[in-house]
């Protein structure tokens, strides 16, 4: 019966909307006899349809990107620090608890837990990057396999603070999609700024640039670095939470967004803050947009092949057998 | 090299007797924890030889919703038939083994089942792949019986497997007929990409041209798809009245509620969804699926005796998380050990060969939704079949099959 991993024949049978007057296969009809018919590709849901996803993509990508660009770890378990923001706000609307204040509470608890993770596991792999890959990896699988005992492996719904819909002209534009697109605009330009215009940011900086000169300076690496990381599993926590409404709480939520996540900031580069934002929007908008001209199944593997030729031409300007030639 | 790097390469090389005493410890634990299943043998006053029913689920990983439910419902099962003296004068001993949603570890598991324990039947799995993966080693290498309870697309014609689960057929034949009465003619089949979907499509796309409806649209989308909006444009600008969802968890939560934001069952189209069941009313908001339609075995609304009595004993057992629902396979667990048993006692034997015999034409006269009986020659059952609405996120029953519906496999 149904499952998570593909199986199965190869076939695949999509079949175009097939239209019973004949003509014109690739149109539909709006609503109402004898008005205009159009092409599929209505503006207006489409380019809801982009920005709404592209925004989903970028708050994940944001706390992923900010651990990786100031501290050269990719945290492999931000997926589930995604998915601990969901059940925050989960575990709350249970006790009653208004879903907007389970919200707000959600980056706090993530942040707490992050901040335990980061000085009790994380701390340990500063020194290798790859360790700290396979470390958090670990740290991951364990979170999420200990939320699915504690949801039972079921699928629970958490309901938004704005229900339902708006309508633009003739289509219907949901509200919360649309607070979480201005919510992310919000996070993004904050977090931006308190990354290169406060002396906090000023400190991160120095710590990852150099972090001997930075600790001759009478900065507290360490401590810098437990902030940075606490950060970055807040936003992913805020994420998780902003987010559980639309999908649904799931031990396996934050996993399909973690090795997009991770092309996203591969493609914008790992050093740099707005890189990661620029490659998020870019694997987010795209995952959104193609499928409204080819077959989803299809789409999602160009995603994956257009993002990785771009970070491949990033990284190898001068081509993948450039050494043999010379 | 950095300093941590050596650190702990050092540790990992160095080879005191200390870290040797650590290691065997470990590894010790390690191998009493792992095997603990067999370590302890509950023969309790018993003299003779329990029979030994294997049980291979999901308890762990993306399909413990089913596995965990699965594997509750036969513990109760088995401990009630040896309250009630056990099996031709013999106990029962379940034989539980997680397979965690890992195709490759459940074999090695249910390698152990057949070989190591000798189980006398096994049951389980949820997926078809999962199906897949293990049959071989239950029935062709091992010379195992093996009873498969999830509902499933059919076409599963191995000697010695039998499946209590419904088939398309089952799942088609009375629902289709109610939703073009109940919904309209055109259809929708938004689908993951997996063996499920395609091959109960190419069903469901026969029974609604039969039945004078059509199929507007046929789409697939990667298992973990979760951004449906093309889809839902492309849904309500060609008039699509019934939508015949195989999406799944935890994507079609996004699927549902951003065509209850475009106002799908507003305008009046019809959702449904086969593989819904109580369970699945908590994946989103009541109000995101008012009036899907689904057409299962079992569900609590039927208010049936028998599955009253199930339900009452299962909720004092195991209150929680895990319900017993059709689904989750819960239902073609409970049908499959109690066909098994009557084979048993008619065969007076566990021998495969007795009890595929009997259990070819095996027939319980109570159960979840009512008796059943297996088709002989087929290896499938016929059971009753309900059609339900979601009403305020509970289901209304509004429709039930003439008696039992045909698997319409393997005939």
């Amino acid at each position: 019966m149904h499952r998570i991993r593909l199986h199965g024949r190869p076939r695949q049978q999509s079949r175009d909307v097939q239209r019973s007057d004949g003509n014109a296969p690739a149109t539909g009809k709006l609503e109402g006899p004898g008005e205009r018919e159009l092409a599929f590709v209505s503006t207006v849901p489409f380019i809801f349809d982009v920005l709404a996803y592209g925004a989903i993509f970028v708050l994940v990508v944001l706390g992923l990107g900010v651990i990786a660009s100031m501290m050269g770890i990719f945290n492999f378990a931000h997926g589930e620090f995604v998915l601990l923001g969901a059940y925050t706000v989960y575990l709350l609307q249970q006790r009653g608890v208004p879903v907007w204040i389970g919200m707000l509470a959600a980056p706090l608890s993530v942040a707490i837990i992050g901040l335990l993770l980061e000085r009790v596991v994380i701390r340990r792999f500063y020194a290798a990057p790859v360790a700290a890959m396979l470390g958090t990896y670990a740290v991951g699988l364990a979170l999420r396999e200990g939320v699915r005992g504690l949801l039972g492996g079921q699928f629970y719904s958490v309901t938004a603070p704005l229900v339902g819909s708006f309508t633009l002209g003739d289509v219907s534009v949901s509200k919360w999609r649309t607070a979480v697109i201005v919510i992310t605009a919000i996070v993004m330009v904050a977090s931006w700024l308190l990354l290169t215009h406060t002396k906090f940011g000023l400190q991160v900086r120095a710590a990852l640039e150099n972090p001997a000169l930075a600790r001759a300076s009478g900065i507290s690496t360490d401590r810098v670095y437990a902030a940075t990381f606490a950060f970055g599993a807040a936003l992913a926590g805020l994420a998780g939470g902003l987010m559980v409404p639309i999908y649904s709480l799931s031990a396996d939520m934050g996993v399909p967004f973690l090795i997009k996540s991770f092309l996203a900031v591969m493609l914008g580069g790992a050093g740099g803050f707005e890189g990661a934002m620029a490659g998020a929007a870019f694997v987010g908008g795209s995952s959104a947009a193609l499928p409204w001209f080819i077959k989803p199944v299809v789409a999602d593997v160009v995603v994956f092949v257009i993002a990785i030729a771009i970070a491949i031409v990033k990284l190898r300007p001068q081509g993948l057998l450039s050494r043999w030639r010379t | 090299m950095s300093k941590t790097e050596n650190a702990v390469k050092q540790r990992l090389q160095s080879h005191s007797r200390r870290l040797f005493v650590q290691r065997a410890g470990l590894l010790g634990g390690m191998i009493a924890l792992g095997g603990g299943s067999y370590l302890y043998n509950p023969k309790g006053t018993w003299a003779a030889d329990p029979i030994k029913v294997g049980i291979a689920t999901d308890l762990t990983g993306p399909i413990s919703w089913g596995g965990i439910p699965n594997a509750n419902v036969a513990k109760m099962v088995i401990d009630d038939m040896n309250a009630s003296g056990g099996l031709l004068g013999r106990p029962l001993q379940m034989v539980l083994e997680d397979t965690a949603t890992n195709e490759a570890l459940a074999v090695t598991k249910v390698r152990k089942l057949v070989t190591q324990d000798k189980v006398d039947v096994v049951l389980g799995g949820i997926t078809s792949s999962m199906r897949n993966a293990i049959k071989d080693t239950i029935v062709n290498r091992g010379k195992t019986l093996y009873i498969y309870p999830q509902l499933y697309e059919g076409k599963e014609c191995t000697p010695y497997l039998f499946c209590t689960g419904p088939t398309p057929a089952q799942q088609c034949d009375t629902f289709i007929p109610w939703l073009i009465k109940n919904g309209g003619k055109r259809f929708y089949l938004p689908s993951a990409d997996y063996v499920w979907p395609h091959v109960l499509n190419e069903y469901a796309r026969k029974t609604i041209e039969k039945n004078g409806g059509e199929v507007v649209g046929e789409e697939y989308f990667p298992v973990d798809h979760n951004e449906y909006s093309a889809t839902v444009n492309k849904i309500m600008s060609t008039k699509v009245n019934v939508i015949f969802n195989t999406t799944i968890p935890p994507g079609v939560a996004a699927f549902f509620k951003q065509l209850y934001e475009a106002g799908f069952s507003k305008n009046g189209g019809r959702l449904a969804c086969v593989y819904y069941d109580e369970n699945a009313l908590n994946i989103t908001p009541a109000h995101e699926i008012e009036g899907l339609g689904s057409c299962l075995d079992y569900f609590k609304a039927i208010n049936d005796p028998g599955g009253n009595k199930i339900q009452q004993e299962y909720n004092k057992l195991y209150p929680g998380n895990n319900p017993f629902t059709a689904g989750s396979a819960s239902t073609g667990m409970y049908r499959g050990l109690k066909l098994w048993e009557a084979a048993v006692k008619e065969a007076k034997s566990v021998k495969r060969e007795d009890v595929a015999k009997a259990l070819d034409h095996a027939k319980i006269t109570d159960g979840p939704g009512g008796g059943c009986e297996m088709v002989p020659g087929t290896r499938h059952v016929k059971m009753n079949m309900y059609t339900a609405v979601a009403k305020s996120g509970k289901y209304e029953i509004v429709e039930k099959s003439k008696g039992p519906v045909m698997p319409g496999e393997c005939g």
